[in-house]
This record gives structure tokens, C-alpha cells and sequence, in this order.
């Protein structure tokens, strides 16, 4: 069964984040770990303990900054949430990740040739 | 700007590294707990959801780490606990820990002595003066001449110019670069004092304040109305006035004129230029009051005497090059451009003139490449026996990497524990290099007046601790790749470490970097400490021993020519009596010292193109006598010596070669340039060392007519130091003003000639020891690590019938084939070494075939000694035990 599930690429994880950040508003680490599982349709091997390790980095750089609070049952928990350089970080490595995907969409195309 | 946000937070997680944890803790908690939840809800029992949880979190120590990690740089608990570890690691062998610590403390030591010459000489300000990078010093530069003669000081109308137009500069100071001595009539005896003459400017300029009376100024400097007044340097304020504060007001005897002390300098200022050691500063116009024969330097355009340093404004760093190009212009249109022009040429003021600053700076980066390879040495040994430990530390490692360190985590670990013993080594070699550096200070002749401020000042602590950091990076880094590239699971199977094959040849090939590098050293040294010895022995053409030695000079005290003559005269008499003595004479200089005189000799009076050059002597007779210079025909007699022209004169077997290549010199004529009479060759001396030790047959010629001022020598039977103090006792006796300077024997005297090859002789001699102790002790290590690790298969081979021998041989095999190709390789540089070092060799070729050989068997033997040691304890392996233990 682990044939099936992809890992984590490497530097993926941090735009993963940032942009379910950006999409959902605040949140913990617990929920941003739910949304990717969500997302992902389960395909993703992800290692929920490196979320951690992506939002102490994210929140270094001053893209998201965080706060505690209770959570919806009712648990103390830290929220995690974009802040407008992190947005606009978003927007350029989405670009760049489109960019990059549309090389590797065009290279994995190629056709045989002769 | 985001580099530094990064910064700034990881020192602020740093900083509060406890508090980050315990929230981190709870964060993580929740998040296990709502992810049990979850699972529980999905229906699995409590026992099975924490699994899932905790699976699905992943591995939370290893997060812990990087979490840790990736918040501040480390915690300082961490840090201490790393130390500590190191520090129980280090101790555990202290033999070999100390070994280490010695050798690179050897290594560091010598380089930061060196380096605090370095500092001393070409980067720190002036001794005893307060500058904050402002004193620049400027020397003038003829384009068409090269090297050092092309740099030129001052004269002083261009000085005066240059001071009364800059702007760039808040005063422009000037000093003698010469120096003066001066007679000092101290209770009706004559005591000779150092001078300094400088610009009354030059005190207040340099922020410096006297410690009692005041210093000069620029009204004791007056070019019309010269001051009669000096200031005393702390250390002869001290010494020879008592260092009372009654001292100022009063009048000093000099040269036979009254001078008033004004104030003392600062202790600690000893001027503005290595080298010369005032112990009195007077008025650069006072000059005129002790050379009265010299009143054109103030005038004169073509007598550069002055150095120049000047104090920048402040932000006119840029503009002070291109203004003293604009001034160096403006002088030289308003001369008429007579002559080259002079280019101006600024450097920041140290004790080292700017232009010279390249000789020093080669010979001390001479010193610094030697030494660095030391250290290297040093550095493979220390690296050697760090890959030694890591082997039997495999287990260590690969436990800590179960438990959840990371790579780098190990990593770090073993860098800590090299940088502890680098940073020891380094504080050992702090204290080396004080104690080095006054020892090579000792090494310097006597009559070389230098004192230099060899202070450990920031710029010497930062070297060493920027080598000892860099020591503890180099031989630690490939020890800790290894280490921390752990297979943990196969270690911990006790399958048998697969580095270790790689790690021994590692350490293999370390030996063999080790020995070649020995071989280049120890090449080098053996060359030089022959060269040396080839230069003790080179024949300077007069004795060298059982001769004393004094400088004597009346003409500072105005004296007639008749009276000088008569104190030479009486003088000689008394020295002549004196206990032992055989002969005594004078000379205006000694070969092989400071000063030369050259003139021209030909075959008629007037022009004459085939003049050859000729170094000059001017002698008394009884000279050749004294110094043990064998003379064919005969000696100068006094009539031809005091005589207004050189009427007769001995020249040397070069020069008689060179004017009658087949006939008898004696009794034929040359002319001397600038003589109306021919003079008559009288006599014929052997060839001797005129200018230094190294050079080809130079001619020479030896003539009377002494200058007031002169050198005594005297010939002893006995010990020739006996005689020193005597000398220095009649002087007085035949005229109380007079002082000799410059009391000893032929042997000091010899002292300054040797020098270059004495100091490199025994830097390279030591370091040469130095580096073959290292390389035998880091063969042994390696051959001795070797042995222990095939204990076992000795044990096996030996069970199953080999011989002792067959041990010996397989154990000395190994280490024979290492020496083998390190001494290959290291002759090979050698080669190309020695080609660097042949302008400082004496009367030996750089690729002397005796020396190499030399050296290669030398380090054969050595190498031969440190494997045979632990190759006897391999054959003493007794098969039983050794196959027991496993």
C-alpha cells in the first residue's frame, strides 16, 4: 500500500502551507495537517510532525505569524495565520510553481522521436 | 533584509530556547491527542489509536531536534553539554591528547610569533602613539629607477612647501631618517647619545603629551632662530638623569654646546621608525648647532634627509594621494622641471618605512609559509589520531543516530571536541609565541639599536585565534564526516565496521602527506643550517678573533685636526700597552659593516673611461698588522698615511690582477679619482669580504688619510672581551670628553653580517626537528593503530604457521611502502623548494646531491624506528590470546 502514496517533495511543503493558510484563515497545526490529508485525497505520505517544522521556518521568514487560542473542542491551541508578506511570498512562488510545473508538464510530453 | 529577520529570530528563539520548548511540547500533545481522537472515533480501540497516532505523526524526537535546531543556532545547554563530553572524550587518553595539544600548540605558537613581527613592524602605528588610522607617511618616487632605490624622502624646501600648502592633511611632521650621535659631556666625561631631529610640529601632531615639562613646538623650530633645546626619551630620563622633574630647565652638555631640556616624552615612544632608538629629540633646524658644516640641508634641493609623515583631516583619506600629486606638480614647475619628476607616493605610517615594507614583508611571509607547514604537520597528526578514535567510536555513533541525532547533530559533536583541542592548542601557543618572539629578539645583533614593541595586542589575538579555529576545522572535518556517516543499523549488528578499511587508508595517505611535507621542511633546513656553516667558515679576508673593537669621534666636539691627531696618537699608545695586546690600529670602517666607500682606479690622473670601480679603505698603518692580513711588499708607513695625498697605497691580488694581469703590482703606479698624484702600489694584500659574505672577488684599495671619525682595533693574544672594558676606560683617561662607542670584539662585530643566515638557519633548523618528531610520532600512531586492529588475524596467521619474520616483514612492509611514497614525493618538491631558497645559500647549490640524500636516509631511519616498534609488539602476539579475545 505505500507504492501507492507519493512523498512530500522536498521544499513542497512550505507552499502547501502558506497557501492553505491563505485560503482558510487561521488555523493549528492539526487542522493544516486535516486540510492537506483532505486535499490530497490521502495520496500523500505526509509526516505530520514536519508541519511543524515548515510553520516555525514560514513564521522565521515573517510570512504567517501565530497565536494561541481554543480550538473548536474546546483545547488550547496555537493559531497559525498569513500575514501580507506572506502573501505576497505566495503569489511569487505560485508563479514560479506554475511556471515549473508547466516545464515538467511540456518535458514529460516529449514525444519519441525518429 | 530578510537574511537579518532570520537572524534576529533565530537569536530571539535562542534566547528564550526553554519557554519555545515546553509550548512546543503542549502544541505537539494537542495535536496527538486530536489525532487519537479521530482515530478512536473511527472506530479503533484506545490501545490502537494511539498507534496510529503516533505513526502518523512520525518520529517526534528527530522533530524535537530539528525544531531545536532550526529555532536558535543551539542551546547553550547543548553547547555545555558538548564541551563536557569533549572534555571526557579528550581526557580519557590523555597521553595522546597532549601529544596533539603540543604539537599544534608548537605549530600555532611559532606562527603567531612570527606574525606578532608582523604586526609590530608593518601593521600596527608606531609604538607609544595614539592613531586611529589617520598618520599616513610620504616618500617621493622616481618612475625611471626600479625598486628601492627609486624611493627617495624629503628635502627640506620641498618639506616646507608641501607643510605650509596641504589641506588634506592637518600638519605634515618630518624626521632624520638618519639619525645623529652626539657627544654628551656628563660630569667632564664624554658619553655618546642618539639624536633624532624632528619638526616642532611632530609631538603635537602625534597627540602625544610629555610626562613632565613640555614637548617640542613649532616656535622651537624656527629655521631663523633654531632653539637650543631637546627632549628626553623616558627610558634615558630614567636611567641617566634619575627621573627627577628637577631635570627640566636644566642644560645638557652636547657636542660642546649648552642645550636646555624642555621636557620627557611619553615612555613607550621610541620614534617614528624601527631602528633608531633616540635618546634625545631636538629641532629638525637645530641641526645646524651639531653639523655646523652643513648648513646647505636647508637649502639644498638634491639632499633628501627628511621623512615625512603627515596627519589626515578627517574624511580626506580619498583626496591626500591626489593632493600631494597637485603640490609634487606645483614644486616641480616652479623649479624650472629640472630633473625626474618625483611622484609622490602615500602609505599608512608604521614602524617600517612604506618602501621597504616589501623586504620585510617577504622574509616574514618566508617565515610564516615554513611554519604553516609545521602546523600542517601537526594538523595530520591531529586529524590521524581523531580518525583512529572514530573507528572505536563506531558504536557510540551509531547508538546516537538510533536514538535520534541527526548528521549534522554528530557533526557537530565531533567538531566540538576538535576545536577544544585546537582551543587549547591555541592558548598553549599564545603562550609559545610570547616566549618565541623575545627569543628572536635576542637573536639580533647587539649593535643594531631596535627596540620593538612585540606587544600581544588585538591584532596578534585574533591571528591566533583565526589559525586555532581554522587548525581545529581542518584536522577535524574529515574525522567527523566519517564519523557521523553512520550505517546504525549495521553497526549495531556488530556486523564489522565497512569504514574502517577506508578510515586506515585515509589515515594511510595522511602519512604520506605528512612525509613528504617533512621532506621539503627538513631539505630545507639541511641546506640551510650547511650554508650556515659553510658561512662561518667562509675566510672574510682578516681574522676573526682575538681582535676588540671601538668607534670613536672627535670631530663632533669642533676639535682641530692637530688635536684629533694628537688624541689618536696618545690614545694608541696607551691601548698599545695595555696587558696582551700585540698591535693596535685605526680605520675609518671596517669591511662588512653598515658603511662602504667606493672610488675609481686607473691608469692616468684626469678622465679615464677605463677606471674601474674599487671599494676604498682608508687604514693606518699597523692595520694588515692587527687584523691579520698577510701583506706581500710592505705596510702603509705613517709619513704616507698622514700625508695630504695618497702617495702610497696596498691594493688587493683582485685589483693587481685586474691592473697587471702578468706583471709584479709592486712598486707601479694608479690613480685614484679625483688625486693630482699618482700613488704608488707599495704593498699587496689577500682577497677579503668587502661588502657580504656572499659575494664574488671584489678589488679594493687601501689608503691613509683617516677621517676624524674612526675605528679602533685592537689584537689581543688572550680573550679579546677582557680588553673591552679597558679600552672603554683609557678613552676617558686620554681626553674626559670623549666617549667610544661601539665596544666589542671581532666576533659581535661579525654578528651583523651573519645574521640573515643565522636567523633563517635556526628558525629552519628548529622547525625541521619540529616536523620530523611529528612525522615519526604520526607513523607510529598509524603503524601502531594498524597492528591493534589485525591483532586478530596476526593471531590467526601465526596459528596457522607463520613465522615471526614473516610478521615482521608484513608490519614494516606496510609502513616501509607509506615512507616510500612520501619521500618520493617530498624529494620532488624539494627540488623545487631548495630553487626558492638558492639566493640565501653560501657556497652550497640548491639541489645538493649529499644534502637529499642526506635528508631521504635520515627520515628512512627514523621511519624504519617508529614502525619497528609496534611491529616487534605484533610479533610478540601470542596466536592463543589474540584468538581468545575475539
Amino acid at each position: 500500500m505505500g507504492g501507492e502514496k507519493s512523498e512530500v517533495l522536498q521544499g513542497t511543503l512550505d507552499l502547501m502551507v502558506l497557501k492553505t493558510l491563505y485560503a482558510m484563515g487561521p488555523l493549528h497545526g492539526f487542522g493544516i495537517a486535516r486540510r492537506i490529508e483532505q486535499v490530497s485525497d490521502g495520496v500523500l505520505d505526509l509526516n505530520e510532525g514536519t508541519v511543524y517544522t515548515a510553520l516555525l521556518r514560514l513564521q522565521q521568514q515573517g510570512w504567517i505569524a501565530s497565536k494561541w487560542g481554543t480550538s473548536e473542542n474546546n483545547r488550547r491551541a496555537r493559531f497559525y495565520s498569513i500575514t501580507r508578506q506572506g502573501a505576497k511570498q505566495l503569489e511569487r512562488e505560485t508563479e514560479n510553481w506554475e511556471r515549473m510545473a508547466g516545464v515538467m508538464e511540456r518535458v514529460l510530453k516529449l514525444e519519441r522521436q525518429g | 533584509m530578510r537574511k537579518l529577520r532570520i537572524l534576529w529570530a533565530r537569536l530571539r528563539g535562542q534566547a528564550a530556547q526553554g519557554r519555545e520548548d515546553e509550548q512546543f511540547d503542549e502544541e505537539i500533545r494537542e495535536h496527538i491527542a486530536m489525532l487519537e481522537e479521530r482515530y478512536h472515533s473511527q472506530g479503533m480501540s484506545g490501545r490502537q489509536a494511539t498507534r496510529a497516532a503516533w505513526r502518523q505523526f512520525g518520529n517526534l524526537t528527530a522533530l524535537k531536534e530539528r525544531q531545536r535546531a532550526q529555532r536558535g543556532f543551539l542551546s547553550p545547554a547543548e553547547w555545555w553539554r558538548d564541551v563536557r563530553f569533549g572534555m571526557r572524550m579528550l581526557s580519557k587518553r590523555p597521553v595522546s591528547s597532549a601529544a596533539v595539544v603540543l604539537a599544534l600548540a608548537l605549530g600555532i605558537g611559532l606562527n603567531s610569533a612570527v606574525f606578532t613581527f608582523v604586526n609590530a613592524l608593518l601593521l600596527r602605528p608606531p609604538q607609544g602613539v595614539n592613531d586611529i588610522g589617520k598618520l599616513v607617511e610620504v616618500w617621493l618616487h622616481n618612475p625611471k629607477a626600479g625598486g628601492v632605490e627609486g624611493y627617495l624622502p624629503f628635502d627640506y624646501p620641498d618639506y616646507a612647501y608641501y607643510r605650509d600648502h596641504t589641506k588634506s592633511l592637518e600638519g605634515l611632521m618630518a624626521f632624520d631618517g638618519d639619525g645623529e650621535d652626539a657627544i654628551w659631556n656628563h660630569a667632564g666625561m664624554g658619553e655618546i647619545l642618539h639624536v633624532q631631529f624632528v619638526s616642532g610640529n611632530l609631538f603635537s601632531l602625534l597627540g602625544l603629551n610629555a610626562v613632565a615639562g613640555r614637548t617640542l613646538s613649532a616656535d622651537d623650530d624656527r629655521i631663523d632662530k633654531p632653539g637650543q633645546v631637546v627632549v628626553l626619551s623616558y627610558p634615558f630620563w630614567k636611567e641617566k638623569l634619575g627621573g627627577g622633574t628637577g631635570v627640566i630647565g636644566n642644560t645638557l652638555m652636547l657636542d660642546g654646546r649648552a642645550f636646555t631640556v624642555v621636557g620627557v616624552a611619553p615612555a613607550g615612544f621610541t620614534g617614528l621608525m624601527v631602528g633608531t632608538d633616540p635618546d634625545f629629540w631636538a629641532p629638525l633646524t637645530a641641526m645646524v648647532r651639531f653639523r655646523p658644516d652643513d648648513q646647505n640641508r636647508f637649502t639644498d634641493r638634491d639632499s633628501s634627509w627628511l621623512i615625512v609623515a603627515g596627519k589626515m583631516r578627517q574624511g580626506a583619506r580619498k583626496s591626500v594621494q591626489a593632493e600631494m600629486q597637485v603640490l609634487a606638480k606645483q614644486v616641480y614647475l616652479e623649479h624650472g622641471s629640472k630633473g625626474n619628476f618625483l611622484d609622490p607616493v602615500a602609505y599608512p605610517l608604521t614602524m617600517v618605512p612604506g618602501p621597504f615594507r616589501v623586504y620585510v614583508g617577504a622574509f616574514t611571509g618566508g617565515l610564516l609559509l615554513v611554519f604553516a607547514l609545521v602546523l600542517l604537520i601537526a594538523c595530520t597528526n591531529a586529524a590521524s589520531l581523531l580518525l583512529a578514535r572514530a573507528t572505536g567510536r563506531a558504536r557510540e555513533m551509531a547508538t546516537r543516530s538510533a536514538l535520534g541525532a541527526g548528521r549534522a547533530r554528530l557533526l557537530r559533536q565531533m567538531l566540538v571536541e576538535s576545536l577544544l583541542l585546537a582551543g587549547i592548542a591555541g592558548a598553549a601557543g599564545a603562550g609559545i609565541a610570547w616566549v618565541t618572539s623575545r627569543m628572536l629578539m635576542a637573536l639580533k645583533p647587539a649593535n643594531i639599536p631596535v627596540t620593538l614593541s612585540i606587544a600581544m595586542d588585538w591584532r596578534v589575538v585574533l591571528f591566533t585565534a583565526a589559525i586555532s579555529v581554522a587548525t581545529g576545522v581542518v584536522f577535524g572535518l574529515a574525522p567527523a564526516l566519517r564519523a557521523s556517516a553512520v550505517r546504525a543499523a549495521r553497526v549495531l549488528k556488530d556486523e564489522s565496521p565497512a569504514g574502517s578499511l577506508k578510515k586506515s587508508r585515509l589515515r594511510s595517505m595522511l602519512v604520506v602527506a605528512q612525509m613528504a611535507v617533512c621532506v621539503v621542511l627538513l631539505a630545507g633546513a639541511a641546506l640551510c643550517v650547511r650554508s650556515l656553516m659553510n658561512a662561518n667558515a667562509i675566510n672574510a679576508g682578516f681574522d676573526t678573533h682575538h681582535i676588540a673593537l671601538a668607534t670613536l669621534d672627535p670631530g663632533a666636539l669642533g676639535y682641530t685636526p692637530a688635536k684629533i691627531t694628537d688624541f689618536y696618537a696618545r690614545l694608541l699608545k696607551r691601548v698599545e700597552h695595555l696587558p696582551g695586546v700585540n698591535s693596535a690600529s685605526y680605520t675609518q670602517f671596517l669591511p662588512l659593516g653598515t658603511t662602504h666607500s667606493v672610488t675609481f682606479a686607473g691608469r692616468q690622473l684626469g678622465k679615464d673611461p677605463d677606471a674601474m670601480t674599487v671599494d676604498e679603505f682608508r687604514v693606518e698603518p699597523g692595520f694588515f698588522r692587527t687584523m691579520g692580513i698577510p701583506v706581500r711588499g710592505r705596510d702603509l708607513t705613517q709619513t704616507e698615511a698622514d700625508a695630504g695625498q695618497p702617495d702610497g697605497v696596498v691594493i688587493n691580488q683582485t685589483l693587481a690582477q685586474r691592473m697587471w694581469p702578468s706583471e709584479d703590482p709592486i712598486g707601479k703606479h694608479l690613480a685614484l679619482r679625483g688625486e693630482t698624484t699618482m700613488s704608488q702600489v707599495v704593498g699587496v694584500v689577500m682577497n677579503g669580504k668587502y661588502r657580504t659574505l656572499g659575494e664574488a672577488p671584489a678589488a679594493a684599495v687601501f689608503r691613509g688619510q683617516v677621517s676624524p671619525a674612526r675605528t679602533l682595533v685592537v689584537r689581543t693574544a688572550g680573550d679579546s672581551r677582557t680588553l673591552l672594558n679597558e679600552i672603554r676606560r683609557e678613552v676617558p683617561i686620554v681626553d674626559p670628553l670623549m666617549a667610544a662607542t661601539d665596544v666589542q670584539t671581532i666576533e659581535q662585530y661579525m654578528a651583523l653580517p651573519l645574521f640573515p643566515a643565522r636567523t633563517v638557519g635556526w628558525l629552519l633548523g628548529v622547525s625541521g626537528i619540529l616536523a620530523v618528531l611529528m612525522t615519526a610520532i604520526g607513523l607510529f600512531g598509524v603503524i601502531a593503530y594498524m597492528v591493534s586492529q589485525r591483532t586478530h588475524e596476526i593471531g590467526v596467521r601465526m596459528a596457522l604457521g607463520a613465522r615471526r619474520s614473516d610478521v615482521l616483514k608484513m608490519v614494516m612492509g606496510q609502513g616501509l611502502r607509506l615512507t616510500g611514497i612520501g619521500l618520493g614525493i617530498g624529494l620532488v618538491a624539494a627540488f623545487g623548494a631548495a630553487r626558492v631558497l638558492s639566493p640565501l645559500l653560501y657556497g652550497i647549490g640548491a639541489n645538493d646531491p649529499a644534502t637529499m640524500t642526506a635528508v631521504a636516509m635520515g627520515l628512512a631511519v627514523i621511519a624504519l624506528t617508529a614502525c619497528y616498534l609496534p611491529a616487534r609488539k605484533a610479533m610478540k602476539v601470542d596466536p592463543s590470546v589474540a584468538l581468545r579475545y575475539e
